[in-house]
């Protein structure tokens, strides 16, 4: 079973104030097959977290496994490119692209040979809007886009950043729907860091960063 | 990940038209600039290599003025009378033989020429008068005028004037001197003239008319058929100046001059292969014909032809280099520029590529494949425009310079009288050294500025051309891309996207 180790994490940063610790000794494990949600309040270091497992950080103190074999060992491009991909905020689309080419580009990626259409539609889009350039798209139908490019990689882990902000309740519904599939029927790990205590609700774990120590 | 890289240029270039345009124009009109600069060069070298084969040079043989004045001086310390001395001084000069001998140096010589002349007059004839003081034959009857002691009486003379070849009569290259009617001399034209039309007028003589002149000094008489009627537009040709071969000229030399056939003659030419090797040829004809030198003879080496013409030539060719290393350095500059200020508007972009697992090198690769496809599109375009370019401008510089040089030759050689031309046959003419050799180089800068002003560049751009445009603007993309390909290097995923969250 893939599992995905934080052992004795601690981050930190200089600022104007001095030294502050943003994350203090934290260790989880993910599993394969689970939804994990981490809650927490503003500036509990969330996103440092969802930074560090996702390699877009490096390491200070401490290390992350994936199946026992150290991120550091694995290299951050490579680990990102072949074990984990990410849905973000802000979507973090590329806006010169169709949502098809979007998606397209996690799909090439991992040197695989899908039709993009079937993740768009997954995610509620259809074909005509997933041939529309980005800046067509309204706020929620670009976060449909992040999170089909985010199922469309065959990465085994998918972290996830307030998913469902910008998406009405119905659509929320849908893609909560989707993460628990990716979960327990392609046994990925699932991590969204959310303030929705209903997203929350469906994971099948809470984990709770309060001043950089996750409970 | 590499096709994904393909496939994300060409859609960057596609969708960001406005870039992809601006882009396209840059790297056009350097690439026209930069073709147009090879394409220039690449003519200059042929131009230059036709100037080498087409003006190779002149080689002159000629009175040695420094060892007839140290001659003089010795006779004179001597006590010699200094006015008999002038009277009995005969001219050096080279026999038809020698002339020829040294022709036979065929790997250096592509052509000869020299002359025969002299001075006659008829009774039954009248001479054109001259509306000046300053008229110069292109012939060699004005220079004896104004050196003879019988000033008066030569006026009235006819020239006789003896050219191996009509093609070397002064006038005839530059073309102001043409046939009105008949044809010209050629060695078997015995006992047949040239006339100016001015003559022909003057004495009612057509073309096929004969007429009798006698020399002045030997008073042989020779009957002559009138073969061609030409027009000197030069206004200081003497239009009492005949021309014919040097056999026919050699009939009026008396018998002992005559010599069996190795009678002397003057302004003996040789027009080199190759100018390059004209000292090399002064040299062997120095080794092998020693009695030259010991008869106050001296080899001059004239290039005044070629280096006129590859003096514009080269300039133009120094031109397109240094367009070429501004447009090249400018380039580099400008790129760089546009690449950085790009690479910064696309850190977003880069960002998410590496969010998702991208290298570094893919997007640094992705960067060059847009750069190299938007400037083979240029390079394209230019391929089409540059060669029309580089005509304008290469022929627009090649026109500044000549009229630039023609200037500085007016200045230089612009003096009444001083046309190349003056000659004697050596032995019969009483003799005045003068300093002929001056008046010819003069002349001969005066035909070359004439010459090169009829240069037209051939200005095409060959395949080589094309493959260097090539070369070259992809070289300096390359360059072009380093800065920005250190920027990429050290971008974070995290710092970037921190930033747009």
């Amino acid at each position: 079973m893939n599992t995905l180790k934080v052992e004795n994490v601690s981050y930190s940063y200089m600022n104007a104030s001095g030294e502050q610790k943003v994350l203090r000794d934290v260790n989880a494990e993910f599993k394969a097959g689970k939804m994990y949600a981490i809650v927490g309040e503003s500036g509990s270091g969330k996103t440092t977290f969802l930074s560090l497992i996702s390699a877009l950080d490096k390491l200070q103190e401490g290390d992350i496994k994936y199946n026992d074999k150290s991120l550091r060992k694995i290299g951050g491009s490579a680990f990102r490119l072949k074990y984990v991909n990410i849905v973000f905020q802000s979507y973090n689309l590329i806006k010169y692209m169709t949502a098809k080419e979007n998606v397209e580009i996690a799909i090439d990626f991992d040197n695989r040979k899908v039709d993009a259409n079937k993740y768009l539609k997954q995610v509620g889009l259809s074909e005509e809007e997933g041939n529309r350039l980005i800046g067509k798209l309204s706020g929620g139908q670009q976060q449909r886009v992040a999170i089909a490019r985010a199922i469309a990689s065959n990465s085994p882990i998918i972290v996830a950043d307030e998913p469902t902000g910008n998406l009405d309740e119905d659509t929320e519904e849908k893609i909560i729907d989707l993460f628990k599939d990716l979960a327990h029927k392609e046994k990925k790990i699932v991590i969204i860091v959310t303030h929705s205590k209903q997203v929350a609700g469906h994971a099948d774990k809470i984990l709770r960063l309060r001043k950089g120590k996750l409970s | 990940m590499f096709r994904n890289m393909l496939k994300r240029s060409f859609l960057s270039i596609r969708r960001k038209l406005g870039r992809t345009i601006i882009l396209t124009l840059i790297f056009f009109m350097m690439a026209n600039l930069v073709l147009a600069a090879i394409t220039i060069k690449t003519a200059v070298a042929a131009q230059m290599d036709y100037a080498k084969s087409t003006l190779g040079g002149t080689v002159t043989i000629q009175a040695d003025m420094d060892a007839i004045r140290e001659s003089q001086k010795e006779e004179m310390e001597k006590g010699a009378n200094r006015k008999e001395m002038f009277k009995n001084m005969v001219r050096p000069a080279v026999t038809v033989e020698t002339a020829n001998k040294i022709a036979e140096y065929s790997e250096y010589v592509k052509d000869y020429s020299y002359e025969l002349s002299s001075s006659a007059n008829s009774a039954d004839l009248e001479v054109v008068e001259s509306e000046d003081d300053n008229r110069m034959p292109g012939g060699p009857g004005d220079r004896m005028r104004s050196e003879s002691s019988s000033e008066s009486k030569l006026d009235k003379d006819i020239t006789i004037s003896g050219i191996s070849a009509y093609a070397y009569i002064s006038g005839v290259q530059n073309e102001s001197f043409k046939i009105k009617d008949g044809t010209y001399f050629d060695e078997d034209s015995t006992d047949k003239a040239m006339i100016s039309y001015e003559f022909a007028e003057l004495n009612s003589l057509k073309v096929g008319d004969k007429f009798k002149i006698k020399n002045v000094y030997t008073e042989k008489t020779v009957e002559l058929e009138v073969i061609g009627i030409y027009d000197n537009s030069d206004e200081r040709a003497n239009a009492n100046a005949i021309y014919m071969n040097t056999e026919t000229a050699a009939k009026f030399l008396s018998s002992d001059d005559y010599n069996d056939g190795k009678y002397n003659v003057s302004n003996v030419n040789y027009y080199m292969i190759n100018s390059e090797k004209a000292n090399e040829f002064v040299e062997k004809i120095n080794a092998d014909f020693k009695e030259l030198s010991e008869n106050k003879l001296k080899i001059a080496v004239d290039t005044s032809e070629y280096d006129a013409m590859s003096g514009s030539i080269e300039s133009v060719g120094s031109f397109a280099t240094t367009i070429l290393i501004i447009v090249i350095v400018a380039a580099i500059i400008i790129i760089t520029l546009i690449v950085t200020i790009n690479v910064k508007d696309r850190r977003y972009e880069m960002g998410v590529l590496l969010s998702l697992g991208a290298h570094k090198r893919n997007i640094i690769g992705q960067i060059a494949t847009e750069l190299l496809v938007v400037g083979t599109l240029g390079f394209i375009l230019a391929s089409l425009s540059g060669t029309f370019l580089a005509k304008g401008m290469g022929q627009s510089i090649l026109e500044s310079q000549i009229a630039s040089s023609a200037q500085q030759s007016e200045r230089n050689f612009g003096r009444p009288g001083t046309q190349m031309g003056g000659s004697n046959n050596g032995s019969t003419l009483p003799e005045m050294p003068s300093d002929d050799a001056s008046n010819g180089r003069n002349m001969k800068q005066r035909l070359a500025a004439n010459r090169t002003q009829n240069v037209e560049l051939d200005i095409n751009a060959t395949p080589i051309d094309f493959l260097l445009l090539f070369v070259t603007g992809y070289l300096v993309i390359i360059l072009a891309l380093i800065l920005p390909s250190i920027n990429v290097l050290r971008y974070q995923p995290k710092e970037i996207l921190a930033g747009k969250e």
